[in-house]
């Protein structure tokens, strides 16, 4: 625990120092928060494109306010409800149809590292890509909210009280997400074990 | 141990299971329980088959470039604002100043001082103009009479050029 406080101090410290105008400090949180925001919001829209003009709107955010941050929340639980708050507003803008376009196309957003890397022969490369395609069909349908929580809450590890503040609801509201989201998809996905 | 899916009791239990977020003691008591429940057996098999799925999606490495378009994106923002503030400082300039700052509302009241003193002047124009009105609509009944014998002059010349003549003369 004081492990992560002392984490949490860390990156809220380094967002003062931007705030004080130091702009090595905001290299070093982009750095080191980058990837997860990009891989958050690329499950989210599935789209990489997409995804990484989002996370460049995410972080052009956090410097604008740098001279109005205050320490309120983990930073964590500020960037990840800025994510959020543009992946919901990206889907809510009907823009999900092109993301359900290149859904359709299971190897254009396909890193090409992932199947050609594996040592895999062609029969097991497409069974792979089989698979992840019915993996971000069962993640797309979710409703939004849903999403948002499981991908937190599986991939980022975030604990319901964090992802509550990212949602702007109650912890008890997190755990119906997602008992809900994860309902659905034990029903698409079980018989994947 | 009751059974979390049954009786709908801290069924997070089963989840927190399956990501691993249980106490050692805890744990064990519901793997004992599991043994004996074919509900949770099935939760349990199934969450995991989710977790390995998702565990399976990996995302896509990030641009190379993300970086470098981001802070030019952050420069480009940054000129513009600073383009901005340069055309306003001369106006910034003449409000931040302290004494300024005190001369302005007073300049202001100043103004506002003076227009009311023109307004309160305006009945006085307005009566002149109204006089002039007046004027004007007693003038101009002289006015058209004269047209109207002028008019007469010239009809009866037309219809005799000698007699309106002599007419003429006599009239003066």
């Amino acid at each position: 625990m004081g492990v992560v406080a002392a984490a949490l101090d860390y990156d809220a410290e380094l967002m003062l120092r931007v705030k004080d105008g130091d702009s090595a400090s905001f290299g070093i949180l982009l750095e080191k928060h980058r990837s997860a925001v990009i891989h958050f919001l690329y499950r989210m829209v599935q789209n990489h494109a997409i995804a990484e003009e989002l996370a460049q709107e995410v972080f052009l955010r956090v410097y604008r306010s740098r001279g109005t941050y205050e320490p309120t929340a983990k930073f964590t639980t500020w960037l990840f409800r800025i994510a959020t708050h543009l992946a919901l507003n990206w889907l809510r803008d009907g823009k999900n149809e092109k993301g359900q376009e290149h859904l359709d196309e299971t190897s254009d957003d396909m890193p090409v590292r992932q199947v050609s890397d594996r040592g895999l022969s062609v029969e097991q490369k497409m069974v792979y890509q089989v698979k992840i395609h019915e993996i971000r069909r069962a993640i797309s349908t979710l409703p939004e909210k849903q999403r948002a929580a499981v991908l937190m809450h599986k991939y980022e590890e975030m604990e319901y009280s964090q992802i509550a503040r990212v949602l702007s609801c109650s912890e008890s509201a997190v755990k119906s997400l997602l008992f809900r989201a994860y309902e659905t998809l034990r029903m698409r996905l079980a018989h994947m074990a | 141990m009751n059974c979390p899916i049954e009786r709908h009791e801290n069924p997070e239990l089963l989840l927190a299971y399956c990501t691993g977020k249980l106490d050692s003691e805890t744990r064990l008591a519901l793997e004992r329980h599991m043994a004996v429940c074919p509900a949770c057996r099935e939760f349990q098999t199934g969450q995991q088959a989710v977790w390995e799925a998702l565990d399976a999606w990996e995302a896509m490495p990030v641009s190379t470039d993300f970086n470098r378009r981001l802070y030019r994106r952050i420069e480009e923002e940054a000129a513009h604002a600073s383009w901005w503030s340069r055309l306003a400082r001369p106006f910034r300039a003449m409000f931040e100043a302290p004494l300024m700052s005190r001369s302005v509302p007073l300049a202001a009241a100043a103004c506002l001082l003076v227009l009311a003193g023109v307004i309160l002047e305006q009945p006085n124009n307005f009566t002149n103009s109204e006089e002039s009105a007046a004027t004007i609509e007693t003038i101009q009944p002289d006015q058209v009479e004269r047209t109207l014998d002028d008019m007469e002059m010239l009809r009866q010349f037309k219809l005799n050029p000698s007699s309106a003549e002599a007419g003429t003369v006599n009239s003066m």
